[in-house]
């Protein structure tokens, strides 16, 4: 069972759609990043998928159960940042803001768990300061904390690292891909996939309200490049090789999916000299420019 | 749903409309106290301490309350969506019916606070011209400031709090109103706006005088016509409640 599904989605305003036939799903366990150029319904899709919006056409299940129709009970699986930067009550302190939350959400040892994300996202030193006096940077990583908070099975964030330093970034990134190793199901979305690339499963790229195309990032790192000195006609003799997919020349290096000891092999018995042999991991942001360019 | 209705109020403490109506709330009845002009202009002489909170609800119901009325209601939602927080409140496991009745509940204090602030202040500002019995009126009552002879303290204390509670009473479904066209705009300014043109408008219908004893705005002055509570009351009950049970059911599938 998928942990977040959504179905046929559409969202209608007026006469306009603003989002078409959206489906897409993520497992437990898996990282799901929404991509596409401002305007695409990322945000729209993430309102839908929570709850907040209510679709003109299709569904969402959380969890298996309609998120429109399966009542509010649902949303106790269900951690969400739906804003950048996240919204808080800013008279009250960052600690009092998870306490009401977490009342909220009946959550049992709440004390020690708030403490617990507050660690987990350094925030203990301003725990107690007033909202209103946190950094943009402060208040989204007090977001995450918010939507960790509960341990929920599904996670929806958007632009979960906006506003945030490298440092910040990388620790979003860091809690996310944990999130997912736990079991959770992270849909976030995103402009910036070289910084998801490393641990998401899934992009969806959106365009124009649709879903133009679903990458599977796990399936594409199968890949390597290898440097050598004459790389055209390496190129030209790796295609000759059975145990070898899709050999391609980008630049001066042979990019070549499947076994690569074969082909390391096969060079030096051409009588090429290898260089260098390294992953090549998906470039998702190369990607995402020419889908969008040409989607 | 007392903690969530709790924490609501505590919210009200910090909204800006609720700090400027109890400001004006307290402000209104010191300023009639010590008003120079109110002989020249009025032709009225104070001669009771009661007269003072009388005077300051007499002023006050004209326009000020209900119009501050409508601000804080609408902003009970509204700084709630400004801040984003709504949103957040949303995505938790709790139903929306209690979350929007629970800001309901809170806005329907809101006349209660704003004219408790102005009693209390209208009593303090009335001390320098005593609480005694007075030949003449509380402005609330029969005869008005005039009276009709001998006023004991008690039948004075007796007809402020009368006039007081029945205009809290008339303005709950002010109150309720501001808080449904909240659900409707999702905006403090364009409830506020709403509410009060749905209230001047109303005030206009009294042309057709058919429908004018079904308009809430017929009642606003109810607290100088006692003897009509009975059926003024009654009606301001069913739009109260009419309007609260169309923002909860506004609310319930309202996009966020």
């Amino acid at each position: 069972m998928s942990a977040l599904e959504a179905i046929e989605l559409g969202k209608r305003y007026g006469r306009r759609w603003v989002l078409q036939q959206v489906s897409f799903s993520v497992q437990p366990g898996e990282v799901y990043a929404l991509a596409g150029p401002n305007g695409s319904g990322k945000t729209t899709v993430i309102r839908l998928v929570t709850g907040l919006a209510f679709p003109s056409a299709g569904e969402v299940r959380l969890m298996g159960q309609k998120v429109h129709e399966g009542g509010w009970a649902l949303r106790r699986h269900l951690g969400a940042v739906v804003e950048a930067p996240a919204a808080f009550y800013p008279q009250l302190s960052g600690r009092e803001n998870l306490e009401r939350l977490a009342w909220m959400a009946g959550l049992r040892r709440a004390a020690s768990r708030i403490r617990e994300v507050l660690a987990q996202l350094e925030l203990m030193a301003v725990a107690d300061q007033r909202v209103a006096t946190y950094s943009l940077g402060q208040r989204q990583r007090l977001g995450l904390a918010a939507a960790i908070l509960a341990r929920p099975d599904v996670l929806v964030l958007d632009e979960p690292t906006s506003g945030l330093d490298p440092v910040g970034i990388g620790k979003v990134h860091q809690i996310l891909a944990e999130e997912a190793s736990r079991g959770a199901a992270v849909l976030i979305s995103t402009h910036h996939l070289r910084e998801v690339s490393a641990y998401v499963h899934k992009v969806g790229i959106l365009g124009g309200g649709r879903l133009v195309d679903e990458v599977i990032v796990a399936a594409e790192k199968a890949r390597h490049r290898i440097r050598v000195d004459d790389p055209p006609r390496a190129t030209a003799l790796l295609r000759t090789l059975p145990s070898l997919q899709n050999v391609r020349l980008r630049g001066e290096w042979v990019i070549v999916e499947g076994a690569v000891e074969g082909a390391v092999d096969a060079l030096v018995a051409g009588g090429f000299k290898v260089f260098e042999v390294t992953r090549d991991y998906f470039d998702l942001y190369e990607y995402y420019r020419e889908r969008v360019a040409h989607g | 749903m007392a903690r969530l209705f709790l924490w609501e109020i505590e919210k009200l403490r910090h909204l800006r409309s609720v700090r400027l109506g109890l400001l004006a709330a307290v402000v209104l009845p010191l300023i009639w106290s010590v008003a120079p002009g109110l002989k020249a202009v009025y032709g009225l002489q104070l001669v009771s301490g009661w007269q003072v909170p009388a005077l300051a609800l007499l002023a006050g119901m004209e326009f000020l309350y209900p119009f501050l009325v409508a601000m804080a209601a609408s902003e009970v939602l509204g700084s709630e969506v400004s801040m984003g927080t709504l949103k957040a409140l949303l995505l938790r496991p709790m139903p929306r019916t209690r979350i929007v009745l629970t800001k309901l509940l809170a806005a329907s204090l809101i006349p209660f606070l704003f004219l408790g602030a102005s009693l209390g202040a209208g009593i303090v500002a009335g001390l320098p011209h005593g609480f005694g019995g007075f030949f003449g009126g509380t402005g609330l009552g029969e005869g008005g400031f005039a009276g009709m002879g001998y006023l004991g303290a008690g039948e004075a204390l007796a007809e402020i709090f009368r006039a007081y509670g029945l205009a809290a009473l008339t303005l709950l479904p002010i109150a309720v109103l501001a808080l449904l066209y909240a659900v409707v705009f999702l905006s403090t300014t364009a409830s506020a706006l709403a509410t009060l043109a749905t209230v001047l408008l109303m005030r206009l219908l009294v042309v057709f005088p058919a429908i004018t004893p079904l308009l809430l705005t017929r009642y606003l002055d109810l607290y100088l016509r006692p003897e009509a509570a009975g059926p003024g009351l009654l009606l301001l009950v069913i739009y109260t409640l009419g309007f609260a049970v169309l923002a909860v059911l506004l609310f319930e599938h309202k996009d966020v």
